[in-house]
């Protein structure tokens, strides 16, 4: 038994809102990638006997009979007991199948599928494709293992993620590296200098020298600040190694227009509110680029804007 | 840079009719700076200052925090929320409020010796 997905896995057990993987595969999943196929078929002129035997070989309940492709009929498993019962077992299929046949085409979701096969009470339906080609057929069989196979692999592809994610902390432990990330959300004035917080606090416990933590603060606190008051929303990653902190802001647009304009002192495209906070002097890029040892952005109207700064520890650099 | 020069803060308090709204206070302040900008604040307030503002929202915590700013003075007679005084008070900064206008203000901490130097030009 494979353990379960981490969506099931490590969510709020008590959330009943939450969507199991399931429930979410069978409107995902299609009839096409759980039927068998081809199906199993035979000729119209085929003998009930000759079915019989294809039945017990194939280890099937249900043969569809077609000419080109074209569904005429099925015989089932019931047709041939009845048939030997009443001594037509060597008469061709197409004297006594059962014809105006109940199909589902191959673009149906699994649980239409399951909602046919409740209100039928047939064990099998044939599959057609939009041309009405007989592609396959379809057995409840089929959809719970055709679940189970989806499932199984999900959960190994959460594990392998998972054990991807579990490498990558312990490579960063192992160089004592912290990564603090966080989104920022637009116009999120509240929220403003928790990234930066966050990274005070690991630059003191490690005793970091109080100028080069002030700098890397007032980086990380302006960029935060940047991507609230002028982008649409963005996200922050603060890497702390020994030798240095790299602080890194993109966000998804709008761009700046000019970046040589905006890294003047004063330049400012900010709006009235948060000017009146005391935001927006033009002063965040400046400032930025005053307490970075190493600064890149670039900027574009369609992908919005990515800063790259990179404080390093134990050397000089500018005063705060 | 000549070294800051440093004074008690209890005779400042005085001088202003400053009340303390966080129960931390640093005995000393190191100089002080005045804005309303929190840009101009991060780039030329010096650790261990006394900041002087009207802005009473929490980014005033967040700014001081971030450049190690001892005592925030909030003039005119504005006080930021309980919220954010609990903030500051997290943070280990001391605000104060005061009656009197910034200018005011300033005029009575010149007077008892506190400057305002920064390392920059």
């Amino acid at each position: 038994m494979h353990p379960a997905p981490a969506s099931l896995r490590d969510g709020e057990a008590g959330d009943a809102r939450r969507t199991s993987l399931a429930q979410i595969l069978v409107y995902e999943l299609r009839v096409r990638d759980a039927m068998s196929k081809p199906a199993i078929t035979a000729a119209p002129t085929d003998s009930l006997r000759v079915i019989q035997t294809l039945m017990k070989s194939r280890r099937i309940s249900g043969v569809p009979i077609t000419n080109a492709e074209v569904l005429l009929g099925l015989v089932s498993i019931e047709d041939i007991i009845n048939a030997l019962d009443r001594g037509y077992i060597n008469e061709p299929a197409e004297s006594h199948m059962a014809r105006n046949v109940i199909t589902l085409r191959d673009h149906f979701s699994l649980v239409r599928a399951v909602a046919e096969f409740d209100r039928h009470e047939f064990g099998r339906f044939p599959v057609l494709d939009g041309d009405e080609h007989l592609v396959g057929i379809i057995t409840r069989g089929d959809i719970t293992n055709c679940l189970m196979m989806h499932l199984e692999r999900r959960a190994e592809e959460a594990i392998a993620q998972e054990a991807t994610l579990r490498a990558a902390r312990a490579a960063d432990m192992a160089a004592n590296r912290v990564v603090i990330r966080a989104h920022v959300r637009t116009g999120d004035y509240d929220s403003a200098g928790k990234i930066s917080q966050q990274m005070r606090q690991v630059l003191r416990e490690r005793g970091v020298d109080p100028q080069i933590r002030r700098r890397a603060a007032v980086v990380a606190y302006e960029a935060e600040t940047n991507i609230i008051i002028h982008s649409l929303g963005g996200e922050i990653t603060a890497t702390i190694d020994p030798d240095k902190v790299v602080i890194e802001a993109v966000d998804t647009g709008p761009g700046i227009e000019n970046i040589d304009q905006a890294m003047q002192e004063g330049w400012s495209t900010a709006g009235r509110l948060p000017r009146e906070l005391g935001f927006g002097a033009g002063m965040g890029l400046p400032n930025i680029k005053r307490c970075s040892d190493d600064l890149k952005i670039t900027s574009d109207s369609q992908k919005g804007t990515r800063l790259h700064s990179e404080i390093r520890i134990g050397k000089p650099g500018a005063t705060p | 840079m000549n070294p800051p020069a440093t004074l008690q803060l209890a005779p400042l308090m005085a001088a202003l009719q400053a009340e303390a709204l966080t129960v931390c206070r640093p005995e000393t302040v190191t100089g002080c700076y005045i804005s309303d900008l929190l840009s101009d604040v991060l780039a030329y307030a010096e650790p261990g200052m006394l900041w002087l503002t009207i802005q009473t929202h929490r980014n005033v915590v967040s700014v001081a925090a971030t450049k190690d700013i001892a005592v925030v003075l909030f003039t005119c007679g504005r006080k930021p929320e309980p919220e954010i005084v609990a903030e500051a008070e997290e943070e280990g900064i001391a605000l104060l409020s005061t009656r009197l206008t910034t200018y005011e203000a300033a005029g009575k901490l010149w007077a008892a010796g506190l400057r305002g130097e920064n390392s920059h030009e």
